[in-house]
């Protein structure tokens, strides 16, 4: 019995100690390895079926070409949360990692609450020869999604996606109308309630997850402002009118369904909805998933008003903290952002190539386009991208619950749109203050 | 004096090893129960998202938000409505399907056992995206059939009432062959010459079942029927976190689905913890009401 006793403690002291001597294995090394490279970490949010393997095959190759630096790439679940978590979690240790990737809804929280270099200024103190790369190869516009509130560049825009309309081209054939699909949001109320009249099927499903993505793009492009100045502006004149479109697809024309997200996908790929407005994310699994004449068009704009859409995704900003760090973490990032890599982080995600020249280029995705042409309407909407509203300060998620708990009020029919905005911007913006 | 020493004695005679052997366990308890439970009595007074490193300290702020907010009891009185409907669906039902078949039917017994327990191996996930397929209101198998017979389905996703209902069959699909194995041992347990009297004279079978089967299986019975209440608060997460989300406007959110939701989607862990520790007072106060009154009409063979 003594001897179980004892055996059982030295076990146990065992475990403690090996489980002590690894953590501090694991701090040490990261400045500089056997060869003389700077050792630097990626941290990522893309899990093996979200473009995981692209960000290995992206890091390997980096690593087999640069003579001074090395990469590691670390996973972290539960997406930019998980990474912001984990983060904190390293800068409370006095660390950090090199380059990581920030969701924009965490946009101003990261700046507020984290130390980092803005590109640029690591670029001016560095690399002069890259001086302008910033301007030559991305629109202004969407370098404006990753900078703060005063206009400082807090990183680069690298994971993009805006919503875009599947259109079921033989449904809509069937009703008599143009297969190429609505313009305006005007021409989709009535493409819907043509098709819901002549076919029996549903119009257009406009994607209800939990957040408002979506929404943000139908309210903005018809001129309303989700925020201005700090304060939700979303119940608008236009906001309402807009927000009224599609409560009268849903209630009166019943073109619409009102259904959760993922039963909506399903019903416009089993061909019992014939338009769906979602992101372009989406588009590997409507295309090959479709089979029926399926194609992707441009968000739809208001008659006489541009579309204003809001870009979902992340930005790479730089967290390094010495000189070395910071260097061979630009010199990684200007790997990311050259054709090559754009073109392969598009084909691996999903997601729209955050800058110029990658479409066309021989060696980005020309082929890739070619055979993917649903791509096309995303990546030509692009200079209507505009950032994704995140309502600021602490309460900034529970506005966005309203917004979402007021949605299911106004699609369920319990209240008006016009009630139903006002109270909830009243609410909201008694929360911010 | 002397029994104190004599006490002290035995514990360190006798007593030791036991205490010893049992502290693993304890450890383990200690570290993810009592700790865990402290923690979040601790974090109810605070206001923290969960990445600041600040908490900060608001006294009963939360406890008095959540019990002025109407919404919290819109969702405590879906925990009800839940926990409702899984009894039937998962404690009464099994009852008398274990009994039908144990007693009443003479043939594919292991066939009917086989079938029911089935999708007990099954993870409510899969079973959730399952469900979320074949009851599509608009595209699922379910709505086609109905369609032929002129019948439309109800969006019952966005409707409140339909939506508790749904999730609850979807959640009792993967419960109710466990309660069912479980009673049916029970039952199959009782004396076969009970019964045979019972039928030479006559007894009709809801009086078999009434006066013989429920009160002989009934300390098995009282464990399904608690199981059933807990298994409502939490497996019903699974579907609402898959399906819903707690929508439409929380219409399908219960007790812990709304903890869930306040800590990790909203980040407001002061709030989320406040309402774990009333949703764990009511269920407490329900046990010693359970304990008081049920339990002593249990029938315990040992």
């Amino acid at each position: 019995m003594k001897k179980l006793v004892i055996l059982f403690t030295f076990v146990t002291l065992l475990l403690a100690v090996s489980a002590c001597g690894k953590k501090e294995e694991a701090t040490t090394n990261t400045t500089s390895n056997e060869s003389g490279k700077t050792v630097i970490e990626y941290w990522h949010v893309n899990a093996e079926t979200q473009g995981g393997k692209t960000v290995d095959e992206l890091v390997k190759e980096f690593n087999a070409q640069s003579e001074t630096t090395e990469v590691i790439a670390k996973f972290n679940p539960d997406m930019y949360k998980g990474l912001m978590q984990n983060l904190q979690a390293e800068a409370a240790a006095g660390k950090a990692p090199a380059i990581i990737q920030v969701g924009w809804s965490f946009l101003n929280y990261f700046a507020n609450n984290f130390e980092y270099s803005s590109p640029q200024a690591i670029i001016d103190q560095y690399f002069p020869e890259d001086k302008t790369f910033l301007e030559d190869y991305f629109l202004s516009n969407v370098l404006a999604l990753a900078q703060g509130p005063d206009g400082e560049q807090i990183g680069i825009p690298y994971s993009l996606s805006t919503p875009v309309l599947y259109i079921n081209r033989d449904l809509l054939k069937e009703a008599g109308l143009d297969e190429n699909g609505p313009k305006t949001w005007e021409e989709v109320k009535e493409f819907s309630k043509t098709i819901k009249e002549q076919t029996g099927k549903f119009g257009v499903y406009i994607q209800q997850p939990a957040d408002n993505w979506a929404t943000q793009a139908l309210l903005e492009s018809n001129g309303a402002k989700m925020i201005t100045d700090g304060k939700a502006t979303f119940a608008s004149e236009e906001g309402i009118k807009a927000y009224q479109l599609w409560a009268d697809m849903v209630l009166e024309d019943q073109s619409a369904p009102n259904l959760p997200w993922d039963q909506g996908i399903q019903s416009f790929i089993d061909g019992n909805v014939a338009m769906l407005y979602t992101t372009i994310a989406q588009r590997s699994n409507v295309q090959s998933n479709s089979q029926f004449d399926v194609a992707a068009i441009k968000s739809p704009a208001w008659e006489g008003k541009s579309p204003k859409l809001p870009a979902g995704g992340a930005m790479l900003a730089i967290t390094a903290k010495d000189e070395e760090q910071k260097k061979a973490g630009w010199e990684f990032m200007k790997f990311l952002y050259s054709i090559e890599s754009v073109a392969k982080w598009t084909e691996g995600t999903g997601y729209v190539p955050p800058r110029k020249d990658v479409a066309e280029a021989e060696n980005g995705l020309k082929d890739f386009l070619a055979e993917n042409e649903m791509m096309n309407a995303a990546i030509e909407q692009m200079d209507g991208v505009v950032p994704w509203t995140s309502f600021p300060g602490d309460a900034g998620l529970q506005a966005e619950q309203l917004l979402l708990d007021v949605r299911d009020q106004i699609l369920g029919g319990s209240i008006s749109v016009e009630d139903g905005l006002k109270a909830t911007e009243q609410q909201i913006n008694k929360l911010l203050q | 004096m002397s029994a104190l020493t004599a006490g002290v004695k035995r514990f360190n005679k006798e007593n030791w090893k036991a205490y010893f052997l049992l502290f693993p366990s304890l450890l383990i308890f200690a570290f993810f129960m009592f700790w865990p439970f402290i923690y979040t009595i601790y974090l109810s007074f605070f206001d923290w998202n969960m990445i600041s490193p600040t908490k900060e300290f608001v006294g009963f702020q939360n406890y008095i938000d959540i019990l002025t907010d109407p919404k919290s009891y819109k969702i405590f009185g879906n925990t009800f409505i839940y926990i409702a409907i899984l009894l039937v669906l998962n404690c009464v039902v099994p009852y008398v399907f274990a009994f039908v078949i144990d007693m009443v039917l003479k043939r594919f017994k292991g066939f009917y056992k086989g079938a029911l327990f089935m999708p007990a191996f099954i993870s409510l996930v899969v079973g959730s995206i399952l469900f979320t397929w074949i009851l599509n209101p608009v595209s699922g198998p379910v709505a086609i059939i109905l369609g032929w017979f002129g019948l439309e389905m109800p969006i019952w996703s966005k409707m409140d009432g339909w939506v508790i209902f749904v999730l609850s069959l979807i959640t009792s699909w993967k419960v109710f062959g466990y309660n069912f194995i479980v009673l049916y041992a029970s039952i199959n347990g009782i004396s076969r010459e009970l019964i045979e009297a019972a039928r030479l004279d006559q007894v009709p079978l809801w009086r078999i079942f009434f006066q013989i089967v429920l009160p002989m299986s009934s300390a098995t019975g009282i464990y399904v029927f608690i199981i059933t209440i807990v298994q409502g608060l939490q497996y019903v997460f699974t579907p609402i976190k898959v399906i819903t989300q707690g929508g439409p406007n929380y219409a399908s959110s219960n007790a812990i689905y709304h903890a869930y939701h306040e800590a990790f989607v909203l980040y407001r862990t002061g709030h989320s913890a406040a309402l774990s520790i009333l949703t764990m007072v009511i269920f407490l106060v329900l046990l010693l009401i359970e304990i008081k009154f049920v339990e002593r009409g249990i029938y315990y063979e040992n």
